[in-house]
């Protein structure tokens, strides 16, 4: 090749998760008790709104695993986000004795799992390149949308379809309403941080190893034994999963899903955020979705045409000077600091 | 048999007309291998220079020609910017062009506003075949998508220039000892691509409401067409993924919803990307 | 849910006193009957009103038309003095043309920007979004857009006793049109419409009329959004012995498909009627494509109603001379009139006097002729026009031409649990 990127930019494509793995446990201890005592400081809307934002977040984390420990970027993700708040939506209709809305829950992962395992395992079973992987993620949130909107019996349509609050119920114990904005909050954070601790349990565990084996040198790892495409099944089904989860609990929070939610905008968005926030750190995904989704929602009012324009921008920015995103940017300063004091 | 002849007769429009549009894609992707997601953004970019210079007064075919000019010049600047950059990098340049389309949405919405924008048919009405009418325009734009893939394709296939390119694409190692200019083609042919999308928004303009969204309907069509026909395949490889993913939508869309319709193609093309990803016309 | 809303609403009500309080006002004084004084320290608090529209996204090109109307309403209630000696504030926020959003800002203006009640969202998808907020904030909302009718199924986004609708449905749309079109035209339609529920309940509700009429659907189509080339349903349409084409596609694909019908010459053969298309639209289309066609609407900026001249001009000096008005903005700008007088007549602004008073409030001003809101089913009462794009338009203002129309439509009435 005539042009080395890496020369002309430095700063592009060497990081990996293992210089920020190190770092990031005390910085997700440090945001996590943020978010655990938030409630006491502030009140309203933002308590509202946050554990949508949240989930957001565990969406990101879901292609965060994808992306930056197997290797290969979906573009649907947004498609199983929206899959599971459909199935939140219906199973709230179930009456089988037990709380509806634990029906959701449950039904959205085995919903999400296997979707994603079932396309998983068609495509990477042949060796599909990751490039067609992203076209047919594409289409797959396209096809979750257009069937969203052409099966309006189940659906609701284009109209979209309403969802009630869950109720949390502990049998004989008693129920805890999720109707108010801290209850509500106070159900989704842990949710979410466990989604957290067990996706960076499962990437430095044994499978981890073998994901990261498989994105630095699939032949190395078949020729050892693996078989590859269970693995990248494996963790595509996972990452189904855990996407259409939280879309079940974002469903039942926000009382309402459209199409859309499984649209191809909504899905790279998710890809943007994901890219921002780092796609080398589960945290760095986690904290991009809260974000930038924050972000978005408050200076969209201030100026609607232009942050969007600018949003586009730093995402190229990202990609050409930034790989690693602001955690991969963050976790390169205290490297820098003692190769600094190093002489 | 009425129903037959006009079938046939869609199906070859539309086969056309999506082959057009996706031959800037086929173009990039098939010869310099960049997953082009910008792609979208080159065409409605090419119809809006259209309506642009339209209005401005210029006729439609100098305008659509002006449009493309423009739209191969915006992809020579993206081109020579950033993704010459990363020609190594196939994934991060599918990310750069993303970004791009999300970029040049925004601008374009920004310079253009987002009223629906109409560029007047230059020809208006019908040839009317008895049981068949074909509307004039579109039977021009078939003829044309099918004059400029083959005279493409003549050209990189059957001229020493084209073969040269092609040599020099599939052997780069081979083509830089012999100090040939590997970044100049490389350029060259992702502006022809550029230009070539642009063309294509610019004729499309009259049969669709010009809007900044105008180009995402083909985005994903196109990549099917694409992938399905075989990257590099220029000539048959556009046409046959055109017919596979527009012309079978209209003889589905015969028995069912269209909606239907455009899922069933979808997975269609799913499958066929899993049993042959090099496309139906290379065997593997 | 009762309890949570309770609870809820009480937690807002003394936050707002809380706030009240140190501004010098306060929502608990006002809704217990306040003594003069107190009210007359509250003449500087403005009003506020959230407005939520599509301003960016794909339906960007009517959100113009639609908080414009709003805002219009807004200068000519303050520059006449406010509501109760109150100016109106507006609080935008921008849907970006998707339900999830809507659900955000919804709550932001609520929640963050405690406005008093809110305006706007612009599809059913969007107001279904809304309504959920609206019922647990116990809040108002003014819908804006035509729209299929109320039907139980889909509360709380409609049959919801604080939703408000100043757009017409079908029975007031199509049906009053039906039997001039069918004797003048042929009783056969072929039914085109965008893949929702928009389209199917008013072709729906279209075709039982039809039953009465004697007419006949010999052809039914639903399109997916997105949908550029239109070869076989054209084929189908040739094929059907249709006389009207009776066509409810939405955003881009209106102007796809009627690009497409005139290009193949069909636009001779077959008359065009849309309840879709309006001055956008129609502006979109361009006259070549348009020409001919027949609409409906409660509202076109051609009309010649009396009202109609003031208000264009207004409206005009605003926001300039080539700005769209159509039926989304006017609804808005009605919409902001009779809020108005609701709370000047129920003497203070909370959610249960606006509702109580908005039930009955006449609106002799709106541009298209008087209208009333109804209260049994908080559908509006409005006039119903046919129009005809004119040959060789050159600009919204001879666009169409008026072919019949009718005073004070009445809707049937929503098929919710009455009174709502």
């Amino acid at each position: 090749m005539t042009v080395d990127a890496d020369k002309r930019f430095p700063a592009a494509g060497r990081i990996t998760w293992r210089d920020i793995g190190a770092s990031e446990t005390g910085v997700a201890v440090v945001v996590l008790a943020i978010f655990a005592l938030l409630p006491m400081v502030v009140s309203g809307y933002p308590i509202y709104i946050l554990p949508q934002y949240m989930l957001f977040g565990m969406m990101a984390m879901s292609l965060g695993l994808m992306w930056g420990f197997v290797g290969i970027l979906s573009f649907g993700q947004a498609g199983f986000f929206a899959l599971g708040a459909y199935t939140m939506g219906l199973a709230m209709h179930t009456n089988w004795g037990i709380n509806p809305a634990y029906v959701g829950l449950l039904l959205s992962l085995v919903v999400g799992g296997t979707l994603a395992a079932v396309v998983g395992y068609f495509l990477f079973s042949a060796g599909v390149r990751a490039t067609y992987f992203v076209l047919v993620t594409l289409a797959l949130s396209i096809m979750v949308e257009q069937v969203a909107v052409s099966q309006s019996e189940i659906t609701g349509g284009w109209n979209g379809m309403f969802i009630d609050r869950m109720s949390l119920t502990f049998g004989p114990l008693g129920d805890v309403p999720l109707f108010d904005d801290a209850p509500a909050y106070y159900a989704v954070l842990p949710v979410v941080a466990l989604s957290y601790v067990l996706l960076r349990w499962l990437v430095s565990a044994r499978f981890g190893k073998i994901l990261a084996g498989i994105r630095e040198n699939e032949d190395r790892m078949t020729a050892l034994g693996y078989n590859i495409s269970v693995h990248k099944t494996r963790a595509f089904a996972l990452s189904g999963a855990i996407a259409c989860f939280a879309g079940a609990l974002y469903g039942t929070h926000a009382n309402f899903v459209a199409p859309s939610l499984g649209g191809v905008l909504f899905s790279t968005e998710v890809v943007v955020w994901v890219a921002i926030g780092g796609r080398h750190s589960l945290l760095g995904a986690l904290l991009g979705g809260i974000l930038v989704a924050s972000l978005s929602n408050y200076l969209s009012t201030v100026t609607p045409e232009y942050w969007q324009l600018v949003l586009g921008l730093i995402f190229i920015a990202v990609i050409v000077f930034f790989k690693g995103g602001v955690a991969g940017a963050v976790a390169q300063l205290p490297r820098l600091w003692r190769t600094g004091r190093q002489p | 048999m009425e129903t037959a002849v006009s079938v046939v007769v869609d199906a070859t429009l539309i086969t056309l007309i999506l082959a057009l549009a996706a031959f800037g894609l086929a173009i990039i992707y098939g010869l310099v291998g960049v997953i082009n997601m910008g792609h979208g953004a080159f065409l409605t970019l090419g119809a809006y220079l259209t309506w642009a210079a339209t209005t401005a007064g210029v006729p439609f075919v100098p305008a659509v020609l002006l449009a493309a000019l423009g739209v191969g010049l915006v992809g020579l600047a993206l081109e020579h910017l950033i993704i010459r950059h990363f020609y190594d990098r196939p994934f991060d340049t599918l990310l750069l062009t993303w970004a791009f389309f999300l970029v040049m949405t925004e601008i374009i919405k920004i310079v253009f506003g987002t009223d629906f924008r109409n560029v007047a048919s230059p020809l208006a009405g019908a040839i009317d075949l008895g049981t068949v009418k074909i509307p004039i325009y579109r039977a021009t734009i078939a003829l044309v998508s099918l004059a400029l893939i083959g005279g493409t394709a003549f050209v990189f296939y059957r001229t020493t220039l084209g073969i040269k390119i092609r040599a020099l694409i599939q052997n780069r190692e081979v083509a830089s000892l012999l100090g040939l200019d590997i970044a100049l083609m490389y350029k060259l042919v992702f502006g022809v691509g550029a230009c070539a999308a642009g063309l294509a928004g610019g004729l499309i303009s009259p049969m669709l409401s010009v809007d900044p969204y105008i180009g995402n309907v083909f985005l994903v069509r196109s990549f099917f067409v694409v992938i399905v026909g075989g990257v590099g395949q220029l000539l048959g490889g556009t046409l046959i993924g055109s017919f596979f993913i527009g012309g079978s939508e209209t003889l589905f869309a015969l028995f069912s919803k269209q909606v239907f319709a455009q899922t069933v193609v979808f997975l269609l093309a799913i499958i066929v990307l899993r049993f042959r990803p090099a496309g139906l016309l290379r065997a593997r | 849910m009762s309890s949570g809303t309770k609870k809820r609403t009480t937690v807002v009500s003394r936050r707002s006193a809380l706030k009240g309080m140190a501004a010098g006002t306060g929502v608990v004084a006002a809704s217990m009957a306040a003594p003069a004084f107190i009210r007359h320290l509250n003449a500087a608090e403005p009003i506020r009103v959230g407005i939520i529209s599509p301003l960016t996204g794909a339906w960007t090109v009517y959100g113009k038309a639609h908080i414009a109307g709003f805002e219009l309403a807004v200068d000519e209630i303050n520059a006449a003095g406010g509501v109760l000696g109150r100016n109106i504030e507006l609080v935008v926020g921008d849907s970006k043309t998707e339900p999830r959003i809507v659900v955000e800002q919804a709550n932001r203006l609520i929640r963050q920007e405690r406005v008093d009640f809110l305006a706007g969202t612009f599809s059913s998808a969007e107001r279904n979004a809304a309504g959920p907020v609206v019922k647990a904030a116990n809040k108002v909302l003014l819908y804006p857009t035509f729209y299929e009718g109320q039907e139980k199924e889909y509360y709380p986004g409609v049959c919801n006793k604080n939703i408000f609708m100043f757009g017409p449905e079908p029975t007031q749309q199509v049906w009053p049109h039906m039997e001039y079109m069918l004797n003048k035209f042929g009783k056969k339609l072929f039914m085109i419409g965008s893949d929702y529920a928009w389209p199917r309940v008013t072709n729906l509700v279209t075709k039982r009329k039809l039953d009465e009429l004697g007419g006949q659907v010999v052809g039914e189509v639903y399109i997916p959004f997105g949908t550029p080339q239109y070869e076989s349903v054209l084929r189908d349409i040739r094929g059907s012995g249709a006389n009207i084409i009776f066509h409810s596609l939405t955003g881009s694909d209106t102007v796809n498909f009627r690009q497409q019908f005139a290009a193949a010459g069909m636009k001779d053969d077959f008359t065009f009627w849309t309840v879709d298309d309006e001055e956008v639209v129609t502006t979109g289309l361009g006259p070549d494509v348009s020409s001919g066609g027949y609409v409906s609407f409660d509202y076109f900026m051609s009309i010649k109603h009396p009202n109609n001249g003031p208000f264009l001009e207004r409206f005009k000096k605003k926001f300039g001379q080539d700005a769209l008005m159509n039926t989304v903005g006017v609804a808005m700008y009605n919409a902001a009139h009779m809020a108005a007088k609701a709370i000047e007549k129920a003497g203070e602004v909370s959610t249960d006097s606006l509702r109580d008073a908005l039930g009955e409030i006449t609106f002799d001003g709106a541009p298209q002729g008087p209208v009333q809101m109804r209260s049994r089913d908080h559908q509006i009462v409005v006039p119903s026009y046919l129009m005809k794009v004119r040959e060789n338009w050159t600009s919204v203002n001879d666009m169409f031409e008026e072919v019949q129309s009718f005073e004070a439509v009445e809707p049937l009435d929503a098929r919710c649990d009455l009174p709502l």
